[in-house]
């Protein structure tokens, strides 16, 4: 069952607003937050197991530690670029319950002593900056942002920045650089931003849920937040659900929930429709054939152990009118046109794949090209400095391996395998 | 000290060193396009991955410190496939056109491919198009296909001349250096860009199309362009000198010189040089054999003849010491340009005093005069030696022209000389050696010691200043060693082509 603790009032239109927000209990969590100590936020963090929403799955709290223990000024920065193709919750999230974030940021920022926190939100996401916006002014005009918040002597401001439309800023590092005003690629690693970020200074980059999830650990307190979920993925998780269900939405689960039962929740697929595949995670997430989706849980482990992984928690239904290459293809021609072009495996490599899958798609396709692609795309993972290079060659491997059929079919006869929908409509 | 195993040899290092700085080091193979001695760490082109026991990923050596006890191999299967992989991924959009590519011949991609090639191209579809003869700025032209986007440039214009004209822009396989509107690549010190393209994406105006590489060679000597005396290499064949490139010399220059020190090749070619000897016959200068000339003079008899001699800092220390010796008691002038400016330096290598060898001349001959008191009309005999680079010298017609007052004038060029009108007594004019064709030193603005090593000789009948007091005081037996093989020792050896 759905267990509504970050969207527990995303259908109440006052939760938008200051009011509204304080009015169900908004802001006291931070009340509290100041009654303790810094550290003690963290251990709080630590001990609820919380691991970063955005992709990585990062445990938060440890994030957190590698800041280094001295007074130099330190950055939070809210990755808020949601661009994972298939991902759409910290959006709502902005939309439904802005406040909700920037209290789980103050109290962030006040455990990690962080003077100066940014949002840094994807350029696309107009409705959500328009309303973040009047939600930092509202808070400001509430005492919550600026000097001495609460009478509790911590000052703290909170910033907007708008990207500029790359897939590739919402990688920390490549955000780091695009904040800093440089064209947004990622930074090569060591070091690290905790120890060297926004302005070669610490700084902290967490997704919007993870942040918003802070709030909930502090008022409630690792061990009820642990309840949900699994032992080792713990709390609850907003899955982006889209593709072949009745009604794509998010939705939030405990973490280990089922697979299958998500897409009931959703609705189901249409009637008559059969299941065909999963991407889980968004589409750098291998993608999981319909008998591996059938006792799959929606948790870090289950999923890795299936050789794919929760990600940002977009899940996209595939049922058995699509075609796996007219897929790839799509999203090839995305990594191929968001890949920074810094590593070389990743700036030819996207290119190439797009190139030889679209050749099968287009009906030109050589048997040797489903090899090719394979080889290319084995070559690119773990080669360059950021996941982009990775998050295009796990897909085409995926895609290739588990539905190579189809590939060989089209390659052979030049057209789909799948007959209800016919050739490509962008073939 | 930190102990570690590179291709199972055991090596010690000093703290904080790179894996790839290890490798240099023991002179170890390791293929990389972007990183560079002298540059910050980039980590793009992802060549230098090296195994390191223990970690199931292969790391690029570039980016990684080496640790106690570490056991690092990059001739496991497992890193020739990612470096031939990782050539291919170079290559396949790479226009492949080394017969019209002035790089051929010294080209980072055809080294590794002759290693690690592959040998036939697997892509089957058409490479991505760039822009071809893109005019970067006064001494460079880019081909944006043949760029493999190590961003070396980029960086030696962020963090070594501090211009930031270059740039990388638009994304993914379509990124390509560039400049900004109204600010081409224009520096002091651009064509270093040139030198550290690791392919053919950035050629120098100056010599791109001149001479095939491989019909070039190199001599490591010292540029004679400023008073830095920065370590450079001299590509020449038969005909002269092409180019002046750097040479790696930590403690002088780094791995840079500046563009100005690059034009030092053409004054030593033969279109700009005075190729014979001369003597006066009936108020005429008129070419001799150099053997002639030296018995001329020779046969004048300089005995209580009082004797001016002026002087550049262009010579070097033993041409100054060979001229004290032969005219002892004489007056030594020296002659300077632009004496104000004469300690600017611009905080990287350029320097002020546009001669190599001023502290030279000065610690050779004590009593210089300035040159500003030299009236040839004063002494018996005039010996003037002008300057090689005379482009530097202002007045150098001007000096020429007070020559013209001597009574007896010995007078050494290595540049062509215009018409002279002379109602001296006798005259001898010599051509005088270059930089490129003698062996010597000079004392840079540190007073440290440059070597100069002779690359060619372009004008046979030249001599340089030692050799000429030599034959003089031998008595005509002319001892100029043009044809002498090059000596192999450790200063011919080139290190750090990167």
């Amino acid at each position: 069952m759905e267990v509504k603790l970050l969207t527990e009032h995303y259908d109440d239109k006052s939760f938008q607003g200051i009011e509204g927000y304080k009015a169900k209990g908004g802001y006291e969590v931070l009340k509290k937050a100041f009654k303790m100590k810094p550290q003690e936020i963290i251990d709080e963090v630590k001990a609820s197991g919380l691991r970063g929403r955005g992709g990585a799955g990062f445990p938060t709290g440890m994030k957190w530690g590698f800041l280094p223990k001295n007074d130099e000024t330190r950055y939070l920065l809210c990755n808020a670029d949601e661009g994972e193709p298939g991902t759409f919750k910290d959006r709502k999230m902005m939309e439904r319950a802005p406040h909700q974030l920037i209290e789980g940021m103050i109290i962030s920022s006040f455990a990690i002593n962080s003077p100066k926190s940014y949002i840094y939100i994807r350029g696309e996401y107009n409705e959500s900056t328009a309303i973040l916006r009047k939600a930092i002014d509202e808070a400001y005009a509430a005492g919550m942002l600026g000097k001495n918040i609460m009478g509790s002597g911590f000052d703290h401001d909170l910033d907007l920045y708008v990207g500029a439309g790359a897939y590739i800023c919402g990688e920390e590092t490549g955000m780091i650089s695009s904040l800093e005003g440089k064209k947004g690629q990622p930074k090569l690693k060591p070091p690290f931003p905790a120890v060297q970020g926004y302005l070669s200074k610490p700084t902290i980059v967490n997704n919007v849920e993870t942040l918003a999830a802070v709030k909930y650990i502090i008022r409630d307190g690792a061990e009820a937040y642990k309840k949900h979920g699994t032992e080792k993925s713990c709390g609850t998780k907003l899955f982006s659900v889209s593709g072949n269900v009745q009604k794509p939405c998010t939705v939030e689960v405990p973490l280990g929930y089922s697979l299958m039962d998500l897409i009931e929740l959703c609705g189901g697929l249409k009637p008559g429709r059969k299941l065909k595949a999963v991407i889980p995670g968004g589409s750098s997430a291998p993608v999981l054939t319909a008998e591996e989706c059938v006792d799959a849980k929606m948790d870090y482990e289950d999923l890795a152990a299936k050789g794919s992984m929760l990600g940002s928690g977009a899940v996209i239904i595939i049922d058995d009118s699509n075609c796996m290459v007219d897929l790839l293809n799509v999203i090839m021609h995305f990594y191929h046109h968001e890949s920074c072009g810094q590593c070389t495996p990743c700036r030819e490599g996207t290119g190439w794949l797009e190139k030889m899958v679209k050749r099968i798609v287009t009906g030109e396709g050589r048997l040797d090209d489903i090899d090719l692609v394979l080889k290319v795309a084995n070559q690119m993972k773990g080669r360059t400095i950021c996941a982009l290079s990775d998050a295009a060659a796990l897909p085409a491997i995926s895609f290739v391996e588990k539905f190579k059929k189809e590939f060989e079919y089209f390659v052979r006869e030049g057209k789909s395998m799948v007959t209800s929908k016919g050739a490509p409509a962008h073939a | 000290m930190l102990k570690c195993t590179i291709n199972g040899k055991e090596v010690e290092v000093k703290e904080g060193t790179t894996i790839i700085e290890a490798y240099k080091e023991m002179q170890e193979d390791i293929a990389h396009y972007c990183w560079h001695p002298g540059l910050s760490i980039a980590g793009v082109c992802r060549l230098c991955v090296v195994e390191i026991e223990g970690n199931p990923r292969l790391q690029i050596a570039c980016n990684t410190e080496v640790r106690d006890g570490m056991v690092i191999s990059n001739v496991s299967d497992k890193v020739e496939e990612a470096v031939r992989w990782g050539l291919d991924f170079h290559l396949i959009n790479h226009p492949l056109d080394c017969p019209i590519c002035d790089q051929a011949g010294e080209c980072g991609l055809q080294e590794q491919y002759m290693k690690y090639g592959q040998y036939d191209s697997s892509m089957a579809e058409n490479k991505v198009k760039k822009r071809k003869v893109v005019d970067l700025g006064p001494k460079i032209v880019l081909d944006a296909e043949r760029c493999i986007l190590c961003s070396r440039c980029v960086r030696f214009t962020e963090e070594i001349s501090k211009t930031n004209e270059l740039g990388i822009f638009n994304r993914g396989d379509h990124s390509m250096i560039g400049t900004v509107k109204d600010k081409p690549l224009d520096n002091d010190y651009s064509v270093n860009t040139v030198d550290i393209c690791p392919v053919g994406a950035l050629t120098s105006k100056d010599f791109r199309f001149q001479q095939r590489v491989w019909y070039l060679e190199n001599t490591a000597t010292t540029c004679p362009g400023c008073s830095t005396g920065c370590s450079v290499s001299v590509y020449h064949n038969k005909e002269g000198a092409y180019r002046v490139k750097p040479r790696e010399d930590k403690e002088n220059n780094g791995y840079w010189m500046c563009d100005e020190g690059r034009n030092v090749y053409k004054f030593v070619n033969k279109e700009a040089r005075l190729l014979s000897a001369k003597t006066l016959n009936s108020g005429k200068l008129s070419s001799v054999r150099l053997a002639q000339a030296l018995e001329d003079f020779t046969s004048f008899n300089r005995e209580g003849k009082k004797v001016g001699v002026l002087l550049t800092g262009q010579n070097t220390t033993e041409e100054y010491k060979a001229i004290l010796e032969m005219f002892a008691g004489a007056d030594f002038f020296h002659w300077k340009n632009n004496e104000e400016k004469f300690n600017d330096f611009d905080g990287l290598l350029k320097r002020g005093d546009k001669n190599p060898n001023t502290n030279g001349l000065i610690e050779t001959i004590s009593n210089l005069k300035d040159a500003k008191s030299f009236n040839a009309s004063n002494y018996d005999l005039t010996v003037a030696v002008m300057p090689e680079n005379f482009l530097v010298y202002e007045d150098y017609n001007e000096k020429l022209e007070s020559l013209k007052a001597s009574k007896n004038l010995l007078l050494f060029s290595a540049a062509k000389l215009p018409k002279m009108e002379l109602k001296t007594e006798n005259t001898w004019v010599f051509p005088l050696k270059t930089f490129v064709e003698k062996e010597g030193s000079y004392l840079n603005h540190a007073k440290t010691e440059r070597r100069i090593q002779k690359a060619t000789s372009i004008v046979t009948e030249a001599v340089a200043l030692n050799e000429f007091a030599a034959a003089v005081s031998r008595g005509l037996k002319i001892n100029i060693n043009h044809h002498e093989s090059r000596k192999q020792n450790e200063f011919t050896n080139i290190p750090g082509q990167y």
